[in-house]
């Protein structure tokens, strides 16, 4: 009961804090621009291989369309669960270190509520904000690339269930840090960790290219452990991609290399079972290192 | 209303029975890193009374509190409230808090703080939405209660603050400070209050530094220096303690300050003013037929209560003497 008062509370200050309005306002202004960007960029694709005079045959334009569809979208969500990981962090660095630099979280821990209950409370909350964010959002541009490119992503709802749990980790990682970190130190360490993992990402793709190299991949997997967002971004993104994108030519004869910012190949069973057990792990350590807090 | 909270109130207490005191503390310690903040710290406060906590900023008072609160989680010793650990939540049900900053979130509005704490303390939405404006009249906050926080000034900040500590009408109410952004006027309305709930048979422990506002409305106090009870007990017994006598002669020779020290002792000679420090006021009628009869022309003979300001003054002096 405690939990969800708390939570109803935390939304409320979400609305006050006119976050709610600024979210909906960007993520009405980042759709509007990817739906023209995108419609545009495929209109002039498809007249280009339309032309007569165009190299190669019809297979080819309808792939090259294709792919450049994909691209778009992998683009598209990742600047989603961008924006999306960004506002995860922030709202987890502000959710409880600022309440008890201010004093105000005193007479609120001083009432018939355990710590735990409001971690719990506040975490909630908050990740259903994001939660919802995330499922517009994904939903909106998956939505767009449909009625404008016919586009059919592998599995929509792994896509979104799998950049949900992106944010959820981010979300509880920052908050874990606002239990035992000042404010400011809390914003910098999390977004210290959160572009390691991102280059993680990066060191793990250029491992991929051929001939592969094995120490980069590790090294590349040893940072995603230490914050596993952007492998299951990169997780997410593989459902992304339409079968029939797989299946291009250029794949099966190992011409291209993948995507720099996604992934061709599906997340790893253990890396999955990690990215999972993280962020429960973190809110289980914010809750020891809370109760034992001086206020 | 008042009527049925003071029902309730005698009501609670009659259930607690008078062998479970309000708060207990016994050897508490806190020490934040090298510096330790509490001392030792052993007291009792009986349902029903007023208690005031007293010392100089830094004393440990607002870390006692806390304790008391489970904001803060002691180093060594012991502390209860009714009877239980203030760690467990359950254990704060019936405490009501006016922290020393009294800073709330600040994008809140007075009535919707007041709706949350309600609810946390568990009290319903029917109950509160009757509770609420009450509650903003009782504290001199009618009409405002839709305006957001941050427009509060600091005394309406405090006075908000009040509110939410009686909210849930609890049995204990712990008060940090609790007039010091208050101006004349604010500060007898909270000396007020405290009476009515101590009339309700609420305890009421107030931290202050501030030694009139104790002596109004306290039945016992502790005084503490450094996390460490100087003096504690009724307010009577601690001012009163010492009793001295104020006479104006028309001369203060050796032999007459010889006839005092038979009778007390020579605390101040100023010209022919002496101050007399006596064990009790009833040589007073002797004292000035003996001087007469000696000699002295006597002008003035007032007995002179030390104020707690004094007590206070003089224990606290020592220590940071010592």
């Amino acid at each position: 009961m405690s939990v969800l008062v708390v939570a109803r509370w935390t939304v409320l200050e979400a609305r006050r804090r006119r976050l709610v309005l600024a979210g909906v306002v960007l993520s009405v202004a980042f759709v509007a621009l990817f739906a023209v960007g995108f419609a545009l960029l495929y209109a002039s694709q498809e007249r280009a291989g339309a032309d007569p005079g165009a190299l190669g045959g019809a297979l080819e334009a309808r792939e090259e369309l294709l792919a450049m569809s994909t691209i778009l979208v992998v683009l598209g969500l990742y600047g989603v669960q961008f924006l999306a990981a960004l506002l995860g962090l922030f709202l987890g660095v502000a959710s409880v270190s600022p309440e008890i630099d201010s004093g105000a979280l005193h007479a609120v821990l001083a009432r018939p509520l355990s710590r735990l209950q409001y971690l719990l409370g506040r975490f909630l909350a908050l990740a259903g904000l994001l939660a919802a964010y995330v499922v517009v959002m994904s939903a909106a541009l998956l939505l767009v690339a449909r009625v404008v490119a016919g586009y059919q992503p592998g599995d929509a709802s792994r896509v979104v269930a799998l950049m949900v749990l992106e944010v959820l980790i981010l979300l509880a990682v920052s908050l874990l840090g606002s239990t035992v970190l000042p404010t400011l130190a809390n914003g910098v360490v999390m977004l210290a960790l959160f572009g390691l993992a991102w280059l993680g990402g990066i060191i793990g793709f250029v491992s991929t290219i051929p001939p592969g190299n094995e120490l980069m991949a590790n090294l590349g997997t040893a940072v995603s452990l230490l914050l596993p967002a952007d492998a299951v971004w990169r997780g997410a993104s593989f459902h992304l991609l339409p079968p029939s994108f797989l299946a291009l030519s250029s794949f099966a004869n190992g011409e291209e290399v993948g995507l720099p910012f996604g992934s061709t190949s599906p997340m790893t069973g253990a890396m999955l079972a990690w990215a999972l057990a993280y962020p429960v792990a973190c809110l289980a350590l914010a809750v020891a290192a809370f109760r034992r807090r001086d206020l | 209303m008042s009527q049925t909270a003071s029902a309730d109130h005698a009501a609670g207490i009659a259930g607690t029975g008078s062998a479970v005191p309000a708060i207990a503390t016994s050897g508490l310690r806190k020490s934040f890193g090298s510096r330790v903040a509490l001392h030792d710290l052993t007291l009792a406060v009986q349902p029903g009374e007023v208690f005031g906590f007293l010392g100089p900023n830094g004393a440990g008072k607002t870390t006692a509190m806390k304790i008391l609160l489970g904001l803060v989680r002691p180093s060594g010793g012991e502390a209860l409230v009714f009877g239980r650990s203030p760690a467990e939540p359950a254990a704060r049900r019936r405490v009501g808090y006016l922290p020393e900053h009294f800073r709330f979130q600040e994008w809140a509005t007075g009535a919707e703080l007041l709706d949350f704490h309600g609810r946390l303390s568990g009290l319903g939405g029917t109950e509160l939405a009757g509770r609420i404006p009450e509650l903003l009249e009782r504290v001199g906050l009618a009409g405002r209660g839709g305006e957001r926080v941050r427009r509060y000034s600091k005394g309406m900040t405090q006075r908000l603050g009040l509110a939410l500590a009686i909210l849930h009408r609890p049995d204990l109410v712990l008060l940090d400070e609790p007039t010091s952004a208050l101006d004349p006027v604010g500060r007898r309305e909270v000396r007020e209050l405290v009476r009515e709930l101590a009339a309700a048979g609420v305890t009421v422990f107030l931290n202050s530094h501030l030694l009139t506002e104790v002596e109004a409305v306290c039945d016992r106090v502790a005084i503490v220096s450094q996390g460490r009870v100087l003096a504690s007990g009724p307010l009577d017994d601690l001012a009163g303690a010492v009793t001295q006598l104020r006479l104006l002669l028309d001369r203060a020779d050796r032999e007459l300050l010889a006839l005092l020290g038979r009778h007390g002792e020579v605390v101040a000679v100023e010209g022919t003013a002496v101050t007399l420090a006596v064990g009790t006021l009833d040589v007073a009628p002797d004292l000035a037929r003996l001087l007469v009869t000696s000699g002295y022309r006597l002008y003035g003979l007032v007995p002179v209560h030390r104020s707690l300001e004094d007590v206070f003054v003089d224990l606290v002096g020592e220590v940071r003497e010592g």
